[in-house]
């Protein structure tokens, strides 16, 4: 018991101590925030494009939501905790390295993994901080109208998506400490996951073999119910398929990255891989 | 009372069975005391890091067993870093956007110092470092010895019974590597009663520091004694040292009679060849017809062995390489 109080405290500093050294990079701090629109701004001009305004039948006809910008937001919004498993708790230990404090942290009597749980808690705080800002900027100029009597349950779907992600996440970071060319594996996963995942349709549009793919995807389901109960979007699966599901994934993914994160650093620690950069 | 460190037998080699292998520790075995201060006394590249991260638990040996407080290496690491303050890598070891206090309190939480010991602990190290006024400054803004007194409050932060420190005063000034070493030898060793085991590759450092030095060179330790007694086993050999100008190297030298170890260094333009030797008489009127046409010749004169002419004489490395650092 004193032990898990010894890790949880561990992870907190670890949070607290990312937020201070954020903190003393303001402009990047500032960026973070700014920057996500610039990217969600192409997102909606191709729609408008599209569409030859913000509303459309045909995509109110297939998913019964009619507000192409909601619809978007809502999946762009998601995807930014892509980022925390991908490249906040993937480079975590290597940031380390680069500060020059990995040895130093490393000879600490906690296990190596409650340095990336740190970084995925501090990062999902981080990246929350965000979406709120976002969801009120864009719900304020867009006029934005959101149910919320399914609340408790997006928030659960969002919990279970998390914890699958925090899976990929931690196997992500055990490429770091064994491999040279580790943010190939990260680019490759987070491209991937971004192609397959219905951010800015629904599933349906997608080709069968990338439907089955999505279908192994935390992502896939935690946009797909968090815009059936904000927006009402027609269920293509589900909802206790869906939680069902979620949970299988967090707990697969969960699995498969711990058990790769510990192979990958007795791997590292055998060969000397993280002494050599 | 069982030793607190324990190495037996341990073996860790790099790109094992395949080209450029290299035996980083090639057969090791040791044991220190409690309360000892231990040297591990070495060139460049004799695999003395390498020794240190295996006993930290940052790399897993190929083979042999280390205990360190009782506790395997293998079997209990996370019960071994809890005993252990290990200092490396100098001032890097810090994050220089925190302050010293922000430091100290990151790593107080990552040992498990108990909350409410946490602030009278904290204040007690930067009294100690005498950093007190400098409590809230960031750290990339402290001089590099500040730094560096701020990283070895960092490794005492849990108060540990045993210390393992790489090349304490590797690149410092000569007024504070003297302040680390006093630093060491009597608070750390002779007042708080911290075993130390030390790396250096310096001579001095090892001769005045530590109560036993073993000799490492190329993965194996070669000696292994107090230095008093290392410098008395070869006591009855001398040196003889000529200071000449010119380029000469260990390899070109003959093989002499009466010449029973050769280290060649530079220092400040000129070149110094020193030769352990049981009759320098004799040896000098040798060598002379080799030098006479390569170098010329500033001084001669003959010593008593330095603990380094011990360590010439006993591995056959010279610790200085080319004396780049000398
Ligand atoms: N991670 C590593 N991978 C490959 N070779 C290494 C690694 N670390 C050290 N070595 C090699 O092992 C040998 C011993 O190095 P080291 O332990 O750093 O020696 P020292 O600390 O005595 O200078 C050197 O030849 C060095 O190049
Ligand atoms: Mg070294």
């Amino acid at each position: 018991m004193s032990k898990i109080a010894h890790y949880l405290r561990a992870i907190n500093a670890e949070n607290m101590k990312e937020w201070r050294i954020e903190w003393k990079y303001k402009p990047d701090f500032i960026r973070q925030f700014l920057e996500p629109f610039v990217y969600l701004f192409p997102y909606f001009l191709y729609g408008y494009a599209l569409l030859g305004g913000r509303y459309s039948s045909h995509l109110k006809s297939i998913t019964g939501v009619d507000d192409m910008v909601a619809y978007t937001f809502i999946g762009y919004l998601i995807m930014g905790f892509l980022n925390t498993a991908c490249w906040a708790m993937g480079s975590s230990l290597r940031k380390e390295q680069w500060y020059g404090t990995l040895e130093a942290i490393f000879v600490a009597p906690v296990p190596r993994w409650v340095y990336v749980a740190g970084m995925a808690l501090h990062s999902t705080c981080h990246q929350g901080l965000i979406m709120v800002f976002q969801a009120f900027l864009i719900t304020t100029v867009f006029a934005l109208v959101f149910k919320t009597t399914g609340i408790f349950l997006v928030l659960l779907i969002v919990v279970l998506m998390l914890m699958g992600l925090y899976g990929l996440g931690i196997m992500v970071a055990g490429f770091t400490i064994g491999m040279k060319q580790w943010w190939v594996i990260s680019e490759a996963l987070s491209t991937l996951i971004t192609v397959v995942t219905p951010i800015a349709y629904p599933l349906a549009v997608l080709p069968i073999f990338l439907q089955k793919a999505a279908l192994f995807l935390p992502t896939t389901y935690g946009i797909i119910g968090v815009r059936h109960f904000l927006l009402g979007e027609k269920l293509a699966i589900s909802l206790p398929l869906i939680i069902f599901r979620l949970i299988v994934i967090l707990v697969v993914w969960l699995t498969v990255g711990f058990a790769l994160f510990i192979f990958m650093d007795r791997y590292g620690r055998k060969k000397g891989i993280l002494s050599l950069y | 009372m069982p030793a607190d460190i324990v190495v037996d037998a341990l073996y860790k080699f790099f790109k094992k069975g395949r080209p450029g292998e290299v035996r980083a520790v090639d057969g090791v075995s040791f044991q220190i005391e409690k309360g000892e201060l231990f040297g591990l006394l070495g060139p460049n590249g004799a695999g003395k890091t390498t020794l240190i991260k295996c006993i930290s638990t940052l790399l897993i040996p190929d083979a042999g067993s280390i205990r360190v407080a009782g506790f395997d290496v293998n079997k209990d690491p996370l019960k071994v870093r809890q005993q252990i303050g290990v200092l490396t890598g100098g001032e890097r070891s810090l994050y220089w956007k925190l302050t010293p206090i922000e430091n100290l309190r990151y790593f107080a939480a990552l040992y498990g110092v108990p909350r409410n010991q946490v602030k009278e602990r904290i204040d007690y190290l930067l009294s100690l470092m005498e950093l007190k006024d400098k409590a809230h400054t960031r750290v990339e803004k402290l001089s590099s010895g500040m730094k560096q007194k701020l990283s070895i409050a960092r490794v005492l932060v849990h108060n540990p019974p045993i210390l393992l420190v790489d090349e304490p005063t590797i690149g410092l000034d000569p007024y504070f590597a003297q302040f680390v070493r006093n630093f060491i030898k009597h608070e750390l060793n002779q007042r708080l009663g911290k075993t130390i085991l030390l790396t250096t590759h310096y001579m001095d450092e090892a001769d005045a520091l530590c109560d036993r030095v073993a000799f490492m060179n190329q993965g194996r330790i070669d000696a292994l004694d107090t230095p008093t007694r290392l410098k008395r086993s070869i006591i009855k050999k001398e040196i003889l040292e000529i200071k000449c100008l010119g380029e000469l190297q260990k390899e070109e030298f003959p093989a002499l009679e009466n010449l029973l170890s050769l280290n060649i260094t530079r220092l400040d333009g000129f070149t110094y060849i020193r030769m352990g030797t049981d009759n320098p008489e004799r040896l000098l009127s040798r060598v002379i017809d080799f030098i006479q046409h390569r170098v010329k010749v500033y001084s001669v004169q003959v010593t008593s062995p330095s603990l380094e002419d011990v360590f010439v004489y006993l591995t056959g490395a010279s610790l200085r390489q080319g004396g780049d650092d000398a």
